[in-house]
C-alpha cells in the first residue's frame, strides 16, 4: 500500500506526449518533483511526498519513457529543453505559478536549465547529486568511447554501460548500475525497487533517450567527458540563478563525484549539504536527514 | 561576574534624563531588548544577551526610572512619548538604522508605538509576554485593585498592595508580593531575588510615576486599532501560559490581531525569560533568522553507521582540581575502547593542561564564559561562599549550556561526559527534549549545605536547589544514563538534603554507581620517592615544606600566613625549607620574603613536588588533600570559609582516610600555624590507603554507555 494516494492524478499533452502526473496536498507553497533519468519514474520520491504534503502541495510527474507517460522512441523528445517545456507544461496544467523546483541526478539539468529560463517560476532550486559536467568522473571515464561499440563478454563493471549490452542483458545492466547508485551497504530493498521501475521501460527507449540532440551545454548521456564547452554552459547556467540554491551531494556518490555538488554549489553561490557516507539517492538511501534538509530549504523560502 | 561584558556602553542625555545603554556582539541584524520600567532594568535580559550576542548585535537599554538610567519622579516624564523618544536617541546613539525589538510585559506598547512613529527603524517585534491596551482581558485582581489606586488603605494585604500610598512607603512590600507572585515556577529563588534586587534600585515614587505616566494620554479604543491594524512587521509573540501580570490571553489575541507567531510556554509564567531561558532564547534566535532571511548553512551530515563514536568532555575549570582525573579516565576509556574519540568543551585554566596532553579542545571552547573567573571574583581573602557563588553564576550557566547545546547538536556525540558540568545536566533535566547522546554525570559531591552563619534562609535556600535536583531526576531519569560518584559510599556526608527531603547518603547509594576515588596519578613507591626528591633537588636532610592554594588565584591571604609562620616554625626545625607556589594568578613578588622561602608562580606537575615533601600547606580542595593523603604525606589543610564542600564534603572524605588536620583559618595566628606545623612533622602517618583503579573504574562504568 502506497505511504500516501495522489489527491488528483491527471495527463498533460504537450508536443504529442501524453505525460502523467500527481498532485498532493494543499500547502500554499508548492514544490516540483523533478523526473530524473528514464530508466526509472517519480515512484523514485516515494519517500518525500507523504512528508512535505502535509505542509506544500507536492507534484511529481514521470518524463517520457517511463511511469504512466508515453514510451517516446523519437530522441528529440528527450532533450533538456523538452524536458524544461514538460515542466513547465505541468506547472501550467495545475495552475501553480511559482514552485520550488527539486532535480535528482539528470533532473539537475531539468531543473538548472528551468530556472534559467524561467526565473519567474522557480521560487528556489534543490540539486540532489545532480549529473553535471563539472567534475571527472575517474570510474566512468571510458564510457562515452565505448557506448556504442559492441562489447565483449565477459562484459564487467562499467562495460555494462554499453548499448548493446543493453539491448542483450538490460535487467543485469540494471542491477549493475544501480548497485553503484546504491553504494552503501544494506540496500536491498532500494535496489530491488530501482530494478523493477526500470523494467517499466526498456532498452529500446534508453535508446532513444541516449541518441538526445545535444545543444550547446546541455552535455548527453553519451558524451559524459567534460567537453570545455559543455563545462562553459553549464557555468554559465548555474552562476545566473537568481532563485536561492540547495545542493545536496553524498560523499560516496559512484554516478556523479562529490565534486560536481562543490563546484555546482560554488558556481551558483548555493547552500551545499554534503551527506558523508552517502551515494547518488540520499533521498532514498538517507530519506530522514534529507526530508529535514529539504523542509529546512523549503521553510527558509516560505513567504 | 557577567557572562557577556558589552563592547559598548554609555548614556544619553534625553531632555534632563540619562538614558543608559550597552551593545554586544556584533552582525547584520540588531535586536533592541527594551524592559518594562522603572520596576526593573536590561538585566531582566541577562540570560539572552550572551546568547544572542554570539549570533547577532545586541543593544540594550536601561529605560528611564531604574538602573544606571535617570529617575525623575514626575509622571509627565514617564509618558509613553518619553519612554518612545528614549528608544530613539538610544538607537541613534548607537548607529542603529533598523532593529528587531524585544520587548517584555508594558515595554511593548512602547514597542508597538515606536514602530508606528518610527516605521523605518523596525523590522521585526518579539513580544515576550506583551501588555498593550484593548487587547485581551487585564485579570481581576488588577481590575480590582485599579479603583483602589489612590485611597489609603487600612491594612492592605495581598493584591491590594497595588497602591500609590503603599508604593510610596511600602516599596519593598510591593515588589515582594508582586514578583512572589509573578514566579509561579517551583524552585524560583534566584530569579526572585534578582527581581527584587532590580526593581529596588528604583524608588516608589519612580515607579509611581511609572505607573501614572503610561496612562497620560491613553489613546481611544479606535485610534489604538489604527495602530495594531497597521502592523506590517513580523511579530513573534512568547507568552507563558501561568503569567499573572499580563494574562496569556492577552498574548494570544495580540499575536493573532497581528498575524504573529504564538509560543505558548505551558507551566510558565510571567518571567519565562529568566526561568526558562534555553527555550525562550531558542525562540527569539529561530524568530530572527527567519525574518532575516538567514538561509540554511552548508554543512555536512555523516551517516549513522559511517561515525566514528565520539564523545563530548567537559571537565569543571572552577579551580584545577578536575583535569588530572578526567585526563586519567580518559586515557582509561581510550584503552578499553581505542577507537573513540574525545573532544573537550572546558576553558581555562583546563584548556592548557589538556593541550600540553595532545588532547583536542573544541574550538567553541572559546565561546564560553569563565566560570573559575567567576569564582574568583567571588572570593575574598580566605572566604568564598561557594553556593552563593554557584547561584550568582546563572547567567554564565545559561551563556555556556547554549554554546554547549549547539556544540552538541553538530558535533554528533554518541557521548556526553559532564564531570560536575553544572549546566549541561540542570537545563537539559529542564528542556529534556535539548538531549543528544548518552550522558554520563560524574561528581565528588552530593547535596547543598548550608553554612551555619547563613542562618535558616541559606537552610531553606540548599534545600530548595537539592529538591530541585531530586524531583529533576525522579522526573527525567533518562537524562543521567549513569550517574558516577567519585569516591565511596562511606565519603557520602551523613546529612540529610533538608527538611523533609531524604538523606543524601540513602538518596545517593540509589541513583549513583561509585567509581572509587580518582587520583589522576600513583603515588611513589619509597625507591621512587629517594630519586623524585633528589630530581626535584629536596635535600635528604631538610624539611621541605610546600604551600599552594591552587590555580584560582584564591589563596593569597593563606600564602601570607604560612610565610609568616614559616620562621617562627624554622627556630624550632632549622632544616624546615618552605616552597610557596603562588600559583598563575597570584603575582609572586607581592609576597613577603624570607631567608630560606622559595616563591614560585606556576609549578609543572606540582603533584609530583607534594607525593614527596615532609609537609604542606593547603586549602581544602579535594584534589590537592587527596593527593597529600594518596602519598600519605602530612598536611595541614584550611578549608575556605563558608565553602560547604571544603568544609564538609572533603573534610568528611579525608576523615574516612585518617588524612590531614583540618585547620581553621580565622582563629589560627602564625604562631598557632607554626606550632601545628612542627606537631604535623613529628605526626605518624597511618592513613588509609587511597584505591588507584577508580580511574578505570569509572572509565568502566562509562563505557558501558558507548
Amino acid at each position: 500500500m502506497r505511504a500516501r494516494l495522489p489527491d488528483t492524478t491527471g495527463t498533460v499533452v504537450r508536443n504529442g506526449v501524453s505525460l502523467g502526473y500527481e498532485v498532493y496536498g494543499d500547502g500554499p507553497q508548492t514544490v516540483l518533483l523533478l523526473p530524473t533519468w528514464t530508466i526509472i519514474h517519480s515512484r523514485f520520491w516515494k519517500m518525500q511526498v507523504p512528508y512535505l504534503s502535509r505542509r506544500y502541495r507536492v507534484i511529481t510527474y514521470d518524463g517520457p519513457g517511463n511511469g504512466r507517460s508515453d514510451r517516446v522512441t523519437n530522441p528529440d523528445r528527450y532533450s533538456v529543453d523538452e524536458y524544461v517545456d514538460d515542466a513547465v507544461a505541468v506547472l501550467d496544467k495545475c495552475a501553480v505559478d511559482r514552485a520550488v523546483v527539486v532535480g535528482l541526478s539528470m533532473g539537475g539539468q531539468y531543473g538548472s536549465r528551468l530556472a534559467w529560463r524561467h526565473p519567474s517560476r522557480v521560487a528556489g532550486l534543490v540539486l540532489v547529486g545532480a549529473a553535471l559536467p563539472l567534475a571527472p568522473n575517474s570510474e566512468r571515464s571510458s564510457i562515452a568511447e565505448q557506448f556504442f561499440k559492441p562489447y565483449t563478454e565477459p562484459c564487467e563493471g562499467w562495460e555494462k554501460y554499453n548499448l548493446a549490452y543493453w539491448h542483450d542483458h538490460y535487467e543485469d545492466f540494471t542491477k549493475f548500475f544501480f548497485s553503484q547508485v546504491f553504494s552503501e551497504p544494506h540496500s536491498t530493498k532500494p535496489l530491488e525497487d530501482a530494478v523493477a521501475w526500470a523494467s517499466e521501460t526498456s532498452p529500446d527507449i534508453l535508446e532513444a533517450e541516449a541518441a538526445r540532440p545535444v545543444v550547446a551545454g546541455e552535455g548527453s548521456r553519451a558524451s559524459v567527458a567534460t567537453p570545455d564547452e559543455a563545462v562553459a554552459a553549464w557555468s554559465l547556467v548555474l552562476s545566473e540563478l537568481t532563485c536561492p540554491v540547495l545542493v545536496v551531494h553524498g560523499t560516496h556518490d559512484r554516478i556523479q563525484p562529490y565534486g560536481v555538488g562543490v563546484e555546482a554549489a560554488r558556481l551558483a553561490g548555493a547552500t551545499l549539504v554534503s551527506l558523508k557516507g552517502s551515494g547518488h539517492m540520499p533521498n532514498v538511501r538517507d530519506p530522514i536527514r534529507f526530508n529535514l534538509v529539504l523542509r529546512r530549504f523549503l521553510d527558509g523560502l516560505a513567504p | 561576574m557577567r557572562a557577556s561584558i558589552p563592547h559598548e556602553a554609555g548614556t544619553v542625555d534625553r531632555d534632563g534624563a540619562d538614558i543608559y545603554y550597552e551593545v554586544h556582539g556584533s552582525g547584520q541584524t540588531t535586536l533592541f531588548l527594551v524592559p518594562p520600567a522603572p520596576i526593573t532594568h536590561s538585566k531582566i535580559f541577562k540570560a539572552q544577551v550572551p546568547y544572542l550576542a554570539r549570533h547577532f548585535r545586541v543593544v540594550a537599554m536601561d529605560a528611564r526610572g531604574n538602573g544606571r538610567s535617570g529617575q525623575p519622579t514626575e509622571k509627565e516624564k514617564h509618558t509613553r512619548a518619553e519612554n518612545v523618544a528614549d528608544m530613539l536617541a538610544v538607537m541613534d546613539v548607537t548607529e542603529t538604522t533598523q532593529a528587531v525589538l524585544v520587548g517584555h510585559c508594558h515595554a511593548n506598547w512602547w514597542c508597538v508605538e515606536f514602530a508606528a512613529r518610527h516605521r523605518d527603524r523596525v523590522t521585526g517585534l518579539v513580544a515576550i509576554e506583551p501588555g498593550v491596551p484593548y487587547i485581551g482581558p487585564v485579570q481581576q485582581h488588577w481590575k480590582d485593585t485599579a479603583p483602589n489606586w489612590e485611597a489609603e488603605l487600612d491594612d492592605p494585604q495581598g493584591w491590594a498592595l497595588n497602591n500609590r500610598h503603599v508604593y510610596l512607603t511600602e516599596h519593598r512590600r510591593w515588589i515582594e508580593w508582586f514578583f512572589g507572585q509573578q514566579l509561579i515556577e517551583a524552585h524560583s529563588t534566584k530569579q526572585f531575588e534578582d527581581a527584587v534586587e532590580w526593581a529596588l534600585e528604583s524608588t516608589g515614587a519612580v515607579l509611581v510615576a511609572g505607573e501614572e505616566g503610561i496612562e497620560v494620554e491613553a489613546p481611544s479604543k479606535e485610534d489604538f486599532e489604527k495602530v495594531v491594524a497597521a502592523i506590517d512587521y513580523p511579530v513573534a509573540v512568547i507568552h507563558g501560559e501561568l503569567d499573572i501580570c499580563q494574562c496569556v490571553e492577552r498574548g494570544r489575541q495580540f499575536a493573532e490581531r497581528v498575524g504573529g507567531e504564538l509560543h505558548i510556554l505551558e507551566g510558565a509564567g510571567h518571567l519565562a525569560l529568566a526561568r526558562d531561558p534555553v527555550k525562550v532564547n531558542q525562540i527569539i534566535k529561530e524568530f530572527v533568522d527567519r525574518l532575516s532571511g538567514a538561509r540554511m548553512n552548508s554543512h555536512t551530515w555523516t551517516r549513522g553507521m559511517n561515525r566514528r563514536k565520539k564523545v563530548l568532555y567537559l571537565s569543571s575549570p572552577i579551580g584545577l582540581g578536575h583535569v588530572r582525573r578526567d585526563l586519567a579516565i580518559a586515557q582509561e576509556l581510550k584503552r578499553l575502547q581505542p577507537e573513540i574519540e574525545i573532544d573537550w568543551l572546558t576553558q581555562h585554566p583546563v584548556t592548557p593542561v589538556l593541550e600540553a596532553e595532545g588532547e583536542r579542545v573544541h574550538p567553541a571552547s572559546e565561546w564560553l564564559a569563565s566560570e573559575s573567573g567567576h569564582f574568583s571574583d567571588e572570593s575574598h581573602g580566605h572566604d568564598l561562599h561557594c553556593f552563593q557563588a554557584l547561584r550568582s553564576m546563572d547567567e554564565i550557566l545559561v551563556a555556556n549550556f547554549m554554546v554547549f547545546q549547539e556544540v552538541v547538536e553538530e558535533g554528533l556525540y554518541d557521548l556526553v561526559i559532564g564531570d560536575e558540568a553544572w549546566d549541561v545536566d540542570h537545563f537539559w533535566h529542564e528542556n529534556p527534549e535539548l538531549k543528544r547522546g548518552e550522558h554520563a554525570w560524574m561528581t565528588d559531591f552530593v547535596g547543598f549545605l548550608p553554612m551555619p552563619d547563613g542562618g535558616d534562609h541559606e537552610a531553606y535556600l540548599t534545600a530548595d536547589y537539592n529538591a530541585e535536583m531530586i524531583e529533576h531526576i525522579e522526573r527525567f531519569p533518562r537524562i543521567r544514563d549513569k550517574a558516577i560518584f567519585v569516591g565511596n559510599n562511606d565519603d557520602v556526608i551523613p546529612e540529610v538534603f533538608g527538611d523533609g527531603l531524604p538523606k543524601i547518603r540513602d538518596w545517593t547509594e540509589a541513583h549513583f554507581e561509585f567509581s572509587g576515588y580518582v587520583t589522576g596519578f600513583t603515588p611513589p613507591t619509597s625507591e621512587e620517592s629517594a630519586s623524585l626528591r633528589d630530581e626535584l633537588g629536596f635535600a635528604e636532610d631538610e624539611k621541605v615544606c610546600i604551600v599552594t592554594v591552587g590555580g584560582s588565584g584564591i589563596g593569597q591571604s593563606l600564602l601570607e600566613k604560612a610565610i609568616a609562620a614559616f620562621p617562627i616554625a624554622k627556630r624550632t626545625i632549622p632544616e624546615l625549607r618552605m616552597i610557596a607556589v603562588a600559583g598563575p594568578r597570584i603575582d609572586p613578588a607581592s609576597l613577603t620574603s624570607h631567608p630560606g622561602l622559595e616563591v614560585h608562580g606556576y609549578v609543572d606537575r606540582l603533584y609530583r613536588h607534594l607525593s614527596v615533601c615532609d609537609l604542606a600547606v593547603v586549602q581544602g580542595g579535594l584534589t590537592t588533600t587527596m593527593e597529600l593523603a594518596a602519598a600519605k604525606r602530612p598536611f595541614l589543610y584550611f578549608p575556605l570559609s563558608r565553602h560547604f564542600e571544603q568544609n564538609y564534603h572533603v573534610r568528611h572524605r579525608l576523615d574516612q582516610y585518617g588524612a590531614g588536620r583540618y585547620m581553621e583559618y580565622a582563629s589560627t595566628d602564625p604562631d598557632a600555624l607554626a606550632a601545628a606545623m612542627v606537631a604535623e612533622l613529628a605526626r605518624r602517618i597511618d592513613y588509609r590507603d587511597v584505591e588507584t583503579d577508580g580511574a578505570l573504574r569509572a572509565a568502566k562504568l562509562i563505557s558501558e554507555l558507548i
